[in-house]
């Protein structure tokens, strides 16, 4: 029973969700009434799906096997915290959840933002349309509320193992909540541009939507990064996976947004980028649900499917992403300022990083999509890997870090001179200069773009020392959320620098007691034990492992069986101090009699997410500031 | 410069979105299915029912091959479909993959039986050779050729869709032998 009335509020809402879209480009006139009226609606819609979606935590967590899907990715025996994860750790559950966070950007937007004009009703309406598409879409062709009858079975078949972690239970959600953060920007250039007034000056006002949902984006994509690192075992950071580029394009295309979102609000210029990029970040949201969802991509991501969700997501974009750009097209000569942008102010650097960024996200939308045009032509498959990317992302990133170098004591809408500030660039220059010689001489390091990449990042995060140390003994006022997060941004260049640099791995065959040598390391392999537990066996090896400084530490790397998907996992074991990971994975036996063992020493890896961290923690304290100016 | 604007922002995802939709409706392409031709694997293992051994020998023709197990929820969803196959005297073997005896036994006395014969697979090691991922898939022999592998739940859509044709492009004649 509950089942169906889960079912039924979820069908409820689409068609309330359809009426608050008909009403808000039903009435045109200026009424402040109209537009409260829209918002209850659409308030009463999200009540109704998001009632269904507890009923469905609710039926989840009681082990409601008669539901298709619970009793595919739940089991009576997991912990009541991953029978709720469960619920995202496949299509139709995740997507559900897409669509509910959507709504709920919404409900928010349309809750906190005091505005009464037509322009937050027609938002409204706009976001209301999308919600129709993906409801339409979970409820025709992924239907999550498919029953088992008339016996259901005794348990389900349990969630996937890998799944069963807390990062991953995390970072679904909060990368969710990032896609679908940037509807609000894009349905307010959307509407925007459907009323023509240019006079409107919607930009201030989607700043904080934004920005929050570029610090979800960050969090979430750092976590899956954490989560493929500790628990695939993929030992590394980041591996240009497909599903890992798809969710990179829309943060590139968010943070250029949020950039150029800066200037449009304060002056009118850039307007055309804005626009522009709103709806490429979130045309590049559904593009990457198309990609996940439709299985044309081999990805650990990828759910397996059926042809017509495919058909139907891509459809669906396409809709979208055209009637956008005819809009903006129609548009255009409106938006075109008649002011030129200045040379050597901040907008103009602003459009230059625009560009470098554009190009980013031109060459990984090539890098994701050659395989398939390989693939359609010749029949073969190809992969694009690191290569190609390193050969692209790290020249890009350093010319875009030197811009960013240039631009720091710019000014909004007048030029500056660079002489102003020579003393702080030089000196800033000359430390990074120094730093990088003496660890290069130091390190005997050889590699020209390591080295180059090192003196960015330092030059960077020197240079904003600087601006701190300005700030504190001139008193010269500086935005402390940008000093924050490009410091950031200097910390990722430095620590990825030097993690490829530094970082090493080597698979040894060793026996039990049997001993060996890595790097000065000493490694014993002391134990094997085999473990019952009570959803899956386990061998868990044990190694003493003596440092060179005389410590000694204990790493237990497994090899884990699940019983009821017949599922293998490989457990890593890792010992982290801030300047090293050492990351250790069991193999496997030998006819021998001895094991396969993947020894890493991972550089500077925590370094990564911290900064990743650093930039995501900045940009919630700059959406935190701009507490009441969404109006 | 408007007009430059306006034919790279329309060049691009036009290209792209019609690429896509080439690629989704090509008719290789369907999520789940392999059509890759290959050498059903050698194999020696206990048969479900009595203890008598089955290789890849005893298998002649043309026939089905399906991987099931008592705990995959799927397969009991594509149960029925099976059985209306074989009252269509298409002959279905049964993989049963990573499962104890007893469970798969009172599954099948709980449900129907659509196998033919079924093999016991119980370490996963056929299934392993095959290049089974998990439960439900299903696989189209031929004379001793994998002609088709099917990832998921088949049903009266993927029959259609995957199978139908390659049994009639192959001119597939069931062995009803075994």
């Amino acid at each position: 029973m509950l089942i169906q009335i889960a079912h039924f509020l979820a069908i409820l809402s689409t068609g309330l969700f359809l009426t608050t879209f008909v009403f808000s480009f039903l009435f045109t006139k200026r009424d402040k009434n109209i537009t409260r009226l829209i918002s209850r609606i659409y308030s009463h819609a999200f009540l109704m799906l998001t009632s269904s979606f507890f009923i469905y935590i609710w039926l989840a967590l009681n082990d409601n096997f008669s539901v298709l899907y619970i009793a595919q990715h739940s089991n009576s025996q997991l912990p009541s915290f991953y029978k709720i994860t469960s619920i995202w750790s496949a299509h139709e559950g995740s997507m559900y959840l897409w669509i509910v966070f959507l709504c709920l950007w919404g409900f928010l937007y349309s809750s906190y933002s005091p505005n009464d004009n037509i322009l937050k009703a027609r938002t409204i309406g706009v976001i209301s349309l999308i919600a129709v598409g993906f409801l339409s879409f979970l409820l025709l062709t992924s239907n999550p509320f498919e029953t088992i009858l008339p016996i259901a079975p005794m348990d389900g078949a349990d969630i996937n193992p890998v799944l069963q972690d807390p990062a991953l239970a995390i970072h679904p959600p909060m990368l969710y909540l990032g896609y679908v953060g940037f509807v609000i920007a894009f349905a307010n250039a959307i509407s925007f541009l459907i009323n023509g007034d240019k006079s409107i000056r919607w930009e201030e006002s989607v700043r904080i939507w934004s920005i929050s949902a570029w610090v979800f984006l960050t969090v979430g994509i750092a976590l899956g990064s954490w989560w493929a690192y500790y628990e695939l075992g993929w030992g590394g950071y980041w591996f240009w996976d497909p599903v890992e580029n798809v969710a990179l394009m829309p943060w590139l295309a968010a943070t250029a947004f949020i950039h150029s979102l800066s200037v449009s609000s304060k002056s009118q210029l850039l307007r055309i980028w804005t626009i522009l990029l709103s709806i490429i970040v979130f045309s590049l949201s559904l593009f990457g649900a198309f990609i996940v969802r439709s299985g044309i991509i081999d990805s650990v991501h990828s759910f397996a499917n059926d042809p017509e969700r495919g058909l139907y997501l891509l459809s669906f974009t396409g809709i979208l992403v055209f009637s956008s750009l005819i809009l903006f097209s129609y548009r255009l000569p409106l938006l075109a300022s008649k002011k030129l942008i200045t040379s050597f102010s901040k907008e103009s650097f602003i459009s230059i990083n625009n560009i470098i960024f554009g190009t980013l996200i031109f060459s990984t939308m090539l890098g994701i999509l050659y395989p398939l045009i390989y693939e359609y032509l010749y029949l073969q498959k190809i992969s694009v890997g690191a290569p190609y990317y390193n050969a692209i992302f790290v020249p890009a990133t350093i010319l875009a870090c030197i811009f960013l170098f240039f631009s720091i004591d710019s000014k909004w809408q007048r030029t500056y001179r660079i002489i102003n500030s020579y003393t702080s660039m030089l000196f800033s220059g000359i430390f990074s200069l120094a730093i990088t010689i003496s660890v290069m001489l130091y390190f005997v390091i050889s590699d020209l773009w390591i080295l180059v990449s090192l003196f960015t990042g330092l030059l960077i995060i020197i240079r904003y020392l600087f601006v701190i140390f300005e700030f504190l003994i001139n008193k010269k006022y500086s935005n402390p959320y940008s000093i924050a997060a490009h410091i950031g941004l200097g910390l990722l260049i430095i620590s990825i620098s030097l993690n490829s640099q530094f970082s090493s791995e080597r698979a040894i065959n060793i026996k039990i007691n049997g001993d060996d040598i890595y790097k000065d390391y000493r490694i014993k392999f002391d134990n094997l034990e085999l473990i019952k537990m009570s959803n899956h066996d386990s061998v868990m090896a044990s190694f003493i492992i003596d440092s060179p400084s005389g410590k000694t530490f204990v790493l237990n790397p497994e090899k884990r069986k699940y019983f009821t998907r017949g599922q293998i996992t490989t457990e890593t074991a890792i010992h982290a101090t801030p300047l090293k990971d050492i990351y250790v994975t069991l193999g496997d036996q030998l006819d021998d009699g001895s094991w396969i063992v993947n020894i890493q020493f991972n550089y500077f890896i925590r370094w990564i997410w911290i900064s990743a961290l650093l930039m995501a923690i900045s940009g919630s304290f700059l959406a935190f500031s701009l507490r009441g100016t969404s109006r | 410069m408007i007009t430059l604007l306006r034919f790279i922002i329309f060049v691009i995802p036009i290209s792209l979105i019609s690429f896509l939709y080439f690629f989704i409706n090509d008719n290789d392409y369907y999520p789940g299915a392999d059509f890759k031709v290959s050498d059903m694997p050698a194999f020696e293992l206990n048969s479900l029912y009595e203890n008598s051994v089955v290789n890849n020998l005893d298998l002649e023709g043309s026939y089905l091959i399906n991987v099931w197990a008592s705990w995959c929820i799927t397969c009991r969803i594509e149960h029925g479909f099976l059985v209306q196959l074989n009252s269509q005297n298409i002959p279905i073997i049964g993989l049963n993959y990573k499962d104890e005896r007893n469970d798969a036994i009172e599954w099948l006395g709980k449900y129907k039986d659509p196998y033919r014969l079924i093999i016991h697979d119980y370490s996963g090691s056929l299934a392993l050779d095959l290049g089974v991922t998990g439960a439900p898939e299903t696989f189209l022999i031929k004379n001793g050729k994998i002609i088709a592998h099917f990832s998921g739940e088949v049903n009266k859509r993927v029959w259609g869709d995957v199978f139908a044709p390659v049994i009639k492009k192959e001119k597939v004649v069931w062995n009803d032998q075994i």
